[in-house]
């Protein structure tokens, strides 16, 4: 597909990405630049197999990524990462154990990604990347919990109102089976459910 | 009683006798009765919690019913995390089951102690990313296995919690329902006097 381009092309995505977790200043900024690679899929591909290592952290520039576990013949939907958001399989890369989930692409992907041998580098090389990477562990956790609490908590139809009204662009993006998968719903429920709210017109 | 936390920090970070001293300097030992709430819903928590002695458990509210979604014993940490990370007020109540020492260290004092030197900053990425691991494998347990594994895989890792704690309590934190968990015990059971002769 697209040509490799060079990642100061997308530096100042990356830059605003990071000031989310912690300010930092475009010269430590740039000691990190080094660290990052360009990475790009066609849509449709695994990027990770279930029983591979992860290598891995990675931002999604463009396109989605799904994040799914196969359990007794079914796929469940874990993650579905759009522009913005980080994917990886987490216990695979912290453990250096191997993958139960698996990683694919519903869109072409372009991911700016850290591999775990320049993360550790990083780490011990930067003195600004221990807190960056602790306060960057910090916001997964956080997400990580409020998924989980409204999971438990929330009743089908909360779950589908919140998350259709936070993403409203989802609906057109990926099929039904696998958004009705990754908020719990059946896809029955889910079908029934999509009368609440109205399609988004792309501008 | 310090040489417990020192331990549990050294799976993280090495520390000196006086950066473990600076350490002891800032914690705090407090200690409960049973059955009382360290922090409540709408409450911002303040402290992150090493158990030296004694259970808790950690639980929101689904309606009227009690959602248990952690049962910390000795050598644990505990608290309402998401409140202590991101300031907001905590959505769980974190309490007591048998009367508990801890000794906790305020979010003042580990935010005191991120300016001292970067030892810290990885001993609290380093802890911060393992509760997210636990989190990740608590989720992909109740995926993987059915009712029965993840009731086997419980009783075999963490059979002292058994004894100790009430049976409804583990029913919930292993979204089993309560019926189906005095089934499986007495199945369990059964099974373990015929393959013990």
């Amino acid at each position: 597909m697209q040509q490799p381009i060079d990642i100061n092309v997308y530096a100042d995505f990356l830059f605003q990405f990071i000031q989310k977790f912690g300010k930092i200043s475009r010269e430590e900024f740039n000691q990190l630049i080094p660290y990052f690679q360009m990475r790009y899929y066609d849509k449709k591909t695994v990027m990770l197999q279930k029983g591979e290592v992860e290598n891995y952290l990675s931002v999604v520039v463009k396109g989605l990524v799904r994040k799914f576990i196969r359990v007794r013949g079914n796929e469940i939907t874990l993650q579905l990462a759009t522009e913005g958001h980080m994917i990886q399989s987490e216990v695979s890369f912290h453990t250096r154990t191997p993958s139960d989930v698996i990683l694919e692409t519903l869109e072409p992907v372009a991911l700016i990604s850290m591999d775990y041998e320049g993360v550790q580098e990083a780490l011990k090389k930067i003195p600004v990347a221990e807190q960056l990477g602790r306060l960057i562990v910090t916001y997964m956790f956080i997400k990580k919990d409020s998924r989980y609490y409204s999971q438990l908590k929330n009743s089908t139809r909360e779950r589908f109102l919140e998350y259709m009204s936070m993403h409203p662009h989802m609906l057109q993006r990926v099929p039904q089976k696998i958004l009705a998968s990754y908020l719990n719903i059946k896809p029955e429920t889910f079908s029934r459910l999509k009368h609440l709210v109205r399609p988004v017109k792309e501008k | 009683m310090l040489e417990d936390f020192e331990k549990y920090l050294s799976k993280y970070v090495e520390l000196t006798p006086e950066e473990f001293s600076t350490l002891s300097s800032l914690v705090e030992i407090r200690n409960y009765d049973k059955r009382l709430r360290l922090i409540d819903i709408g409450e911002e928590e303040q402290y992150l919690n090493f158990i030296v002695k004694g259970l808790v458990r950690k639980y929101f509210y689904k309606g009227r019913n009690e959602i248990i979604t952690q049962i910390a014993k000795e050598g644990d940490v505990i608290n309402s995390s998401v409140s202590f990370l991101s300031g907001a007020p905590s959505t769980y109540v974190v309490e007591t089951i048998e009367p508990t020492t801890f000794i906790s260290v305020s979010k003042h004092s580990i935010d005191k102690l991120y300016t001292l030197d970067t030892k810290w900053q990885r001993a609290g990425r380093l802890i911060t990313t393992d509760l997210l691991m636990q989190k990740e494998y608590w989720e992909l347990d109740r995926l993987k296995y059915t009712t029965k594994e993840r009731f086997v895989r419980f009783l075999t890792t963490n059979g002292d919690l058994f004894q100790r704690v009430p049976q409804k309590y583990l029913a919930s934190y292993l979204n089993i329902q309560p019926e189906t968990f005095s089934r499986l015990k007495h199945f369990l059971r059964k099974k373990f006097a015929e393959t013990n002769i």
